[in-house]
């Protein structure tokens, strides 16, 4: 890690923010007319674009529907605009595939599937521009597109990546933060039970830091739902206004 | 009328019972789509609570739902169908379905020539009896008075009238074909 400095000696990130502060996010419901359910969603420059469709017949062979609930098939994507270099390869390559079947185990535990057997929902995230915490805001878009397309849910599902850097939680890492080389978690949480959907750390990390780097990731979640719920009832309010009942 | 988001704890089970849009945790009720808040009171004890939504999400065929459907092609064995609306709800993507030779009449069932109870193009109100396993799809009866061929048209092509359980008249050549025609009720017809 030479050269670049994660934090300060005042406590500042390189971006001008302090250790336990999120990216400023931004959202929108109902972006695209033709399908189910849509959502735009920006954290910090981290852009994703989340598209649900469902619950439908099941597309192709009928052996891949289950008989007592529904089968979430997620795509992740990303723009080959999306990083600094121009992206060969933008879906298909390993890393793609890992992050969909993650997606795809973060929703089976949030979503009633059994309300829907024999039948499929399809989510398809695309990152619009990556600058860290790709995974976490694709399950923050994804969310709010199954919100958007009227898929019942337990729960929002809140996503949030941590770090760890000379004894401190660092919450909603950047690119450059990600690639130096420390330690990065992300989390994807149902908020108002606390129960855990998804945690994945793939760097070195002491045991006895990994309850803090949990504990910051969780209060981040929990702050970004509040954000999430303000969008919502935000679109919920504007719908109702142009069909008014 | 009161928003709320999936997730939000709306009542315990004491209070209500829990309706469309809601699940059961822990002894309460909790919203599980984003919407309004309607409680009605049913005549029971206790109101019932859901969640309604402006747009109605897709709604799926279930076991004992009446449904309409569209024949696509006929086989000596079954008959197979797109299923267009649910009760009155229209679908937005078509499910596919299969009417058994077995399930097209009440009686005399191994008698049953698919050829004169269905064509394809006919609009059918049919019974879904089962999802159907891997192998088939969802599986309809029309062996009920009320159920069988709403709409057909004519080898010449006018919409045919119904003038007996078995046999339409097309208006334009007066020739008599045969389908399994259903009772509609008489508050359905115009005059």
């Amino acid at each position: 890690m030479a050269g670049l400095e994660l934090l300060s000696d005042q406590g500042y990130r390189l971006d001008g923010r302090k250790a336990p502060e999120l990216r400023k996010v931004q959202a929108r419901m109902s972006v695209f007319a033709q399908a189910d359910g849509s959502a735009y969603l920006e954290q910090g420059n981290t852009k994703a674009l989340a598209v649900v469709y469902g619950p439908h017949e099941t597309r192709g062979s009928r052996s891949k529907s289950l008989h007592d609930r529904a089968v979430i098939n997620c795509q992740y994507s990303m723009a080959t605009f999306s990083t600094a270099e121009r992206k060969r390869r933008p879906h298909g390559d390993r890393k793609s595939s890992e992050m969909s079947l993650h997606l795809k185990q973060t929703f089976e535990a949030a979503v009633l599937t059994q309300l829907y057997p024999r039948s499929q929902i399809d989510i398809y995230v695309k990152i619009l521009q990556a600058d860290g915490g790709n995974y976490s805001a694709c399950v923050n878009a994804a969310t709010l597109a199954l919100v958007d397309a009227g898929i019942p849910m337990r729960d929002y599902v809140c996503a949030c990546t941590a770090g760890f850097v000379e004894e401190t939680p660092l919450a909603d890492l950047c690119h450059v933060e990600e690639s130096g080389g420390g330690t990065s978690l992300s989390l994807a949480l149902l908020p108002r039970s606390g129960n855990i959907a998804l945690l994945q750390m793939d760097a070195r990390l002491h045991q006895d830091h990994l309850d803090t780097l949990i504990e910051a990731a969780m209060t981040a979640c929990k702050g970004l739902s509040k954000v999430l719920d303000s969008v919502v009832r935000q679109h919920l309010k504007e719908v109702s206004v142009l069909t008014r009942d | 009328m009161k928003l709320c988001v999936p997730g939000e704890r709306l009542c315990s089970t004491e209070d209500c019972i829990p309706g469309t849009g809601t699940y059961l945790r822990h002894g309460c009720i909790f919203a599980s789509l984003a919407g309004y808040v309607l409680r009605k009171n049913e005549g029971e004890e206790l109101p019932v609570i859901s969640v309604v939504r402006e747009t109605e999400a897709q709604l799926l065929p279930d076991v004992g739902a009446i449904v309409t459907c569209k024949v696509t092609s006929i086989n000596p064995r079954f008959a197979k169908v797109h299923i267009l609306y649910v009760g009155s709800t229209p679908l937005k993507d078509r499910f596919r379905g299969t009417i058994r030779r077995e399930d097209v009449r009440a009686t005399e069932k191994d008698k049953v020539e698919t050829y004169k109870s269905f064509r394809p193009g006919d609009i059918v109100l049919a019974k879904v009896i089962s999802l159907g396993d891997v192998q088939s799809n969802y599986l309809l009866t029309t062996a009920e008075n009320e159920l069988g061929v709403v709409v057909a048209h004519s080898e010449a092509g006018a919409q045919m009238v119904p003038i007996s359980w078995n046999e339409m008249q097309c208006p334009r050549t007066h020739s008599k074909e045969f389908r399994k025609v259903a009772r509609v009720q008489p508050e359905y017809l115009q005059a």
